[in-house]
């Protein structure tokens, strides 16, 4: 009975709360809404101050103020033709000639005689000129691969090829030596890029180098104190009339080429 | 128990009629009342439906409409690369209201003439008694300004912002800008061809893109600037265009004008001389008469000769050269010493009528067809147009066509022989290119490049060589009218350039109104003294910006002309 008495009541309380229900959804609804433009009217204030000031750098900053510093305060001008370079090619060739120059004529030369000792045994029986030129293109070849290597190890090749020789002379390979092997490892790259590594560079290869030159003027026998290792079996067996013309026509070239 | 007697039972009819009365009354009442309640049960309804209506879908109160999107009071004007060229931005404006100022009036105009030295104390005074109600002291007034006069705290004084239209690169381009009056509408250029697409709401949201580039601009005007302060010109006109799409990529008239402050600009300077001015151009015509001759047939090789001698009588006139031949010469050799006599002939064989439809089609005989509403009208013989006159057409004398049109004609002639309108909106989505017509076939286009390269490389047009930009045109002296008469000292000087010349893409014209001679140009007033130099020093600026390499080994196919030279120079 009561129940159903105040069923219209609970019937009219429902309907009220789904309405408030409803009405609170919206409200939300709206003020979300209303925050959000918020949001957009501030975004378009500052994309005006962002306008503004960018009109305000454009300004001051404009092409003919520019145009005003260029010529008067920084003196420019247009570039010309020959400043513009085609690709990355051109560019490199701006800057690679000289070090190569440097590089190779030093190891020609020190390995020059390197060769001649290995093949002198072998060609000592003939000495005539059908065994020279069978042994200059081996020589050659090792040379080159010779050359690389010292570079960077030139203890090592030294020592690989004539092994006996620095029992001899410990004195001035070493110091050729020590040398060599250090710098050498510290800066091969830096070597290879710079110019001015000239002296490190010559160190491992030419240190050998510039001693004999200079002491083959010092004493005439010593003439080949780098080739020391070599020497023994080089100096006396082949004074070679034609490895010698072949050789030295090299060594020759690159230094005054250099 | 009484059976009611009929008297007492019936009712008195007066009594009936009153109860019928009554009964219809109250229906009455009660139609009436529900009328009354449906009336208000409806207008409740309503107001709860709206509340409703406006509860879910409705704007709410604190809503600020104008803020929801970024809407210029007038639309932008960008370059071809979105470069700021007129904004409209709010300004401060200082105003007074004379009869509001309540404080004293002689320490505020004393105040005044501190803040805003451009009128006396006196003034500020006299305008202050002066009983007008309203009055500008300052537009666009800066914002350390403001902020002092602001500090007087006159009620008086009215401080606001207002839109207003600025330049922010000044002078740049205002021929082709224009600018605005006082209420932003426009008067000149742009701002007044385009006014309605630049204020309607519907479309100012958008930036206007012009196809002027800045950049090009800058350096044409700055180097066409700087040789008519050394020539001390009168005026000067330069256009670059581009050959494929009839762009504008810069257009410039001399002596500028400041678009911010339009009032101070003398009318000769307001005058755009690159399109309302038309001028005899002189020999820059001279190529359109060879390509035309090829075109119809009467030139088939550059090496085709003429009789120059050094005075050509014709049609009972004489026609004179600058550096006469006295010989016999080939096309080559008269496009490279720039020969009236030679030309003449050319366009004699040709013939008015070839020579008026070929101008016609290339748009030399009407307005000059741009969107600017400054645009000059070309000047032809009309109806003395006979034979001699086609001679003299023949080498830019007796026609004056302004220097944007001379751009379209070489624009023309080596975009393999298609005509496009010029424009001066940048081609892209919103602007397509227009529909190319053809005026010369694309072998004369293809040869022409040769001829005018020869020019540069030996001819009168030497200084206007770029290394390595390849730059072929010709160069153009035309006396000058005065009072009706050619002037035998005055020139309006001028080159018409293309570039590169093997594969032309862009052309320069530019234009000097009565250069002066100076000790470095040797007392000549001529085209290849004057205006050369400022094709070269533009085009080695600009080319790099538009993407043209140098490239010293490259050249146009030269064996077209160069065995028809005859060098008697080297």
């Amino acid at each position: 009975m009561s129940g159903r008495s105040f069923g219209s009541l609970f019937m009219v309380a429902s309907c009220a709360g789904a309405a408030l229900g409803c009405y609170l959804v919206s409200l939300r609804v709206a003020s979300e809404r209303s925050a959000l433009e918020d949001v957009e009217a501030r975004i378009v204030l500052t994309q005006q101050d962002l306008r503004m000031l960018q009109t305000e750098i454009g300004t001051r900053g404009r092409l003919s103020q520019l145009e005003r510093w260029n010529a008067g305060a920084f003196e420019l001008s247009a570039p010309g033709a020959n400043q513009f370079l085609q690709g990355s090619f051109e560019l490199a060739k701006l800057t690679q000639p000289q070090h190569k120059v440097d590089f190779q004529a030093p190891v020609v030369l020190a390995s020059a005689p390197a060769p001649e000792p290995q093949k002198a045994p072998i060609g000592e029986p003939a000495t005539d000129e059908s065994g020279a030129p069978a042994i200059t293109p081996i020589g050659l070849l090792h040379q080159a691969s010779l050359k690389t290597e010292t570079r960077e190890v030139p203890a090592k090749t030294a020592m690989a090829t004539p092994l006996p020789a620095e029992t001899k002379s410990t004195d001035r390979p070493v110091t050729a030596a020590k040398p060599a092997p250090v710098k050498s490892a510290d800066k091969p790259g830096l070597a290879a890029a710079k110019s001015t590594p000239a002296k490190p560079a010559h160190a491992p290869a030419s240190a050998a180098l510039k001693p004999t030159q200079k002491k083959s003027v010092d004493k005439a026998v010593a003439a080949h104190s780098e080739p020391v290792t070599k020497r023994i079996q080089l100096a006396k067996t082949d004074p070679l009339a034609p490895l010698a013309e072949k050789h030295s026509g090299r060594p020759k070239d690159s230094p005054t080429g250099r | 128990m009484n059976a009611p007697t009929p008297a007492l039972v019936a009712p008195r009819p007066e009594r009936l009629r009153l109860v019928g009365q009554r009964r219809q009354m109250l229906a009455v009442i009660h139609q009436r009342l529900m009328f009354g309640m449906l009336v208000y049960a409806g207008i409740v309804a309503l107001i709860a439906l709206r509340i409703l209506w406006l509860a879910a879908f409705g704007d709410h109160a604190g809503r600020k409409e104008e803020l929801t999107a970024l809407i210029p009071d007038r639309g932008d004007i960008v370059d071809r690369n979105g470069e700021p060229l007129a904004r409209t931005i709010d300004a401060w404006t200082i105003a007074i209201h004379p009869k509001k100022v309540i404080g004293d009036k002689l320490a505020l105009a004393h105040r005044l003439s501190v803040l805003m030295p451009e009128r006396t104390e006196e003034q500020y005074f006299a305008l202050l008694r002066s009983g007008k109600t309203f009055f500008y002291l300052r537009r666009r007034a800066a914002p350390e300004l403001v902020e002092q006069v602001n500090a007087i705290g006159e009620p008086g004084l009215a401080i606001q912002r207002e839109p207003d239209r600025l330049y922010p690169q000044t002078s740049l381009a205002a021929h082709v800008l224009g600018y605005t009056d006082i209420d932003g509408h426009g008067v000149a250029g742009i701002e007044r061809a385009f006014d309605a697409r630049l204020s309607d709401p519907a479309t100012r949201g958008n930036p206007l893109v012009l196809s002027i580039s800045s950049t090009v601009q800058q350096a044409l005007e700055h180097e066409l600037q700087d040789a008519m302060t050394t020539f001390s010109a009168l005026g000067a006109a330069g256009v670059v265009m581009d050959v494929h799409t009839g762009e504008v990529l810069a257009m410039t008239s001399l002596p500028q004008i400041n678009p911010n402050v339009p009032g101070d600009a003398p009318p000769d300077a307001r005058f755009n001389r690159a399109t309302q001015g038309v001028y005899e151009l002189g020999s820059t015509f001279k190529p359109f008469t060879v390509a035309m001759a090829m075109d119809s047939g009467t030139i088939k090789s550059f090496g085709q000769q003429y009789n120059c001698p050094n005075v050509l009588p014709a049609y009972g006139q004489l026609v004179h050269d600058t550096h006469p031949f006295g010989r016999i010469c080939t096309v080559a050799e008269i496009m490279e010493e720039s020969s009236n006599i030679g030309t003449a002939q050319i366009a004699d064989q040709l013939g008015t009528q070839r020579q008026k439809y070929w101008l016609g089609k290339m748009g030399f005989l009407g307005p000059v067809p741009i969107e600017l509403k400054e645009r000059g009208y070309a000047l032809t013989p009309g109806s003395r147009w006979g034979p001699f006159e086609t001679m003299t057409v023949g080498y830019g004398q007796g026609i004056a066509v302004a220097p944007l049109q001379l751009a379209m004609g070489y624009a023309t002639l080596f975009d393999g022989g298609v005509y496009h309108p010029p424009t001066l909106l940048k081609i892209g989505p919103g602007h397509p290119l227009a529909p190319g017509k053809r005026v010369f076939s694309a072998d004369t286009s293809y040869r022409m490049r040769s001829l005018l390269r020869l020019v540069v490389m030996k001819g009168t047009g030497r200084k206007a060589d770029a290394p390595g930009y390849r730059v072929g045109g010709k160069t153009g002296t035309a006396q000058k009218i005065i009072d009706g008469r050619y002037s035998k000292t005055i020139n309006i000087t001028s080159f018409a350039g293309v570039f590169p010349m093997d594969d032309p893409r862009y052309v320069i014209v530019v234009m000097l109104d009565a250069p002066k001679a100076t000790p470095e140009t040797f007392g000549f007033t001529t085209a290849g003294w004057n205006v050369a130099p400022v094709v070269s020093r533009t085009i080695s600026r600009i080319a790099p910006m538009l993407g043209v390499a140098p490239n010293l080994g490259r050249e146009p196919d030269m064996s077209e002309v160069l065995p028809f030279v005859h060098d008697t120079k080297e």
